[in-house]
């Protein structure tokens, strides 16, 4: 076991957990980056690394699963056939048959993405590999992550509505009643803070009680924590596509007929 | 822009490998991934298996009803072909009979126009002798009125006694 290593990271810790500082055991870390200077900024370079492994992960899954379609699905095929019926029915449930179809790609984009990542996160034991700093995880705990993501999905609820219905689609300010407007507005701007400190707050929360618990105790304990994570995880990915996708239904409705 | 490898090595400090067990929390990744393997396969796998089953259930109920569906079009081509070739019958029969039913009618009509004029032609006869008798009869009586006339005024004993001489005269001739 080493001595903390940085003590200031320790400090951090020891104000959340009544222990004497000089506990010999492993440290823990928050709030430390592996920086990337493009230009003039700085990027968190475990994010993109552990992006890329989930990125590379789906497509070499969407690549081998279908590169041999067969009528009767067998094995991988019929793996992604059930997963592909699973995020149409959740994109034909939140958007409505008339639109969905547009959509399905973008929800199903977020929908695997954030699952492989939170099980990524979750189950690749990612510390394995030591960086220079911080260290790699879900890059669904990094907050940068899910902003993008989330203002992602504010820009194609926009895009949804202007483009299918013009500029009609402001009438969706003053339904039911012109009242409503201010709260609309302010719908705009809670609706991506929602989904992305959502995502964030509980993947990073997931993994901090693991690694605290792993720290506290290194055997056992930690083992419900990880597969409740698991749970929640699952979950998380499921509400974030549900909300995207219904936030675009909500954008296409047509309210009056 | 950078490239890509100065980006990686201008921050400092280095990859490598942490191989410490408590550190990596490595057991209890490695129990938490042997659990999954033990019963996710169990538990997708079934979904995956009840979902192929549904799909070559339907495939083969396609299948089977694709068979059906041929083997009443092949029927029902075949009797397509057969009223076909009764409705061409039916067509030439018909043809035939209105072709015989136009040439009755224009017999028909021609006699019947022939019936028609000669009854025309007697009535106009009729008609005519009628017409000369009508004409004979008023002629006379305009003539006997005329001669009536002319007796009041022409008539006197002489020439009564000499008419009726010559009358007498005329039927002793006779």
């Amino acid at each position: 076991m080493s001595p903390p290593r940085r003590l200031s990271d320790t400090a951090y810790l020891s104000q959340m957990l009544p222990l004497p500082l000089a506990l010999p055991l492993a440290e823990l870390e928050v709030g430390q980056h592996l920086y990337w200077h493009l230009g003039n900024l700085k990027i968190h370079g475990q994010v993109f690394l552990s992006s890329w492994v989930v990125i590379g992960a789906l497509l070499a899954l969407v690549f081998v699963g279908t590169r041999k379609l067969e009528r009767d699905p067998r094995g991988l095929q019929n793996f992604l056939e059930f997963l592909w019926d699973y995020i149409r029915d959740l994109a034909r449930e939140q958007i409505g048959e008339k639109a969905y179809r547009d959509w399905l790609p973008f929800i199903g984009t977020l929908f695997l993405f954030i699952f492989v990542s939170n099980w990524g996160g979750a189950l690749l034991p990612w510390k394995l590999i030591s960086l220079p700093h911080g260290e790699l995880g879900a890059p669904t705990a990094d907050i940068n992550t899910t902003v993008a993501l989330a203002l992602l999905v504010s820009l194609a609820y926009f895009y949804a509505g202007l483009s299918r219905k013009g500029f009609r689609y402001f009438e969706y300010y003053v339904e039911p009643t012109p009242i409503m407007v201010p709260f609309k507005i302010v719908e705009d701007f809670t609706k991506p803070l929602s989904l992305s400190f959502r995502l964030f707050g509980n993947i990073l929360a997931d993994e901090l009680v693991v690694a605290v618990l792993a720290f506290l105790v290194p055997l056992v304990v930690p083992l419900p924590a990880m597969l409740l994570g698991l749970f929640t995880s699952a979950i998380q990915a499921l509400i974030f596509a549900t909300l995207a996708a219904y936030y675009i239904g909500e954008a296409v409705h047509e309210s009056h007929h | 822009m950078t490239p890509l490898n100065t980006l990686v090595f201008a921050s400092h400090g280095s990859f490598g490998l942490n191989l410490d067990p408590f550190q990596t929390n490595i057991i209890n990744l490695a129990i938490v991934i042997a659990i999954l393997v033990k019963f996710l396969p169990g538990f997708l796998g079934g979904i995956l298996q009840r979902r192929r089953e549904v799909i070559l259930a339907e495939l083969k109920d396609a299948e089977e009803s694709l068979v059906h569906a041929s083997a009443a079009l092949a029927l029902a081509q075949q009797e397509l072909s057969s009223s076909k070739a009764k409705a061409d019958q039916i067509r030439i029969d018909g043809k035939a009979r209105a072709q015989a039913i136009r040439l009755e009618g224009d017999h028909r009509t021609i006699q019947e126009m022939a019936l028609l004029k000669q009854g025309a032609d007697s009535d106009v006869n009729a008609e005519v002798s009628r017409v000369r008798d009508q004409l004979r009869r008023e002629a006379a009586r305009l003539a006997i009125e005329k001669a009536l006339v002319s007796l009041t005024t022409k008539l006197d004993s002489q020439s009564q006694a000499r008419l009726i001489d010559q009358s007498i005269s005329n039927l002793g001739n006779a």
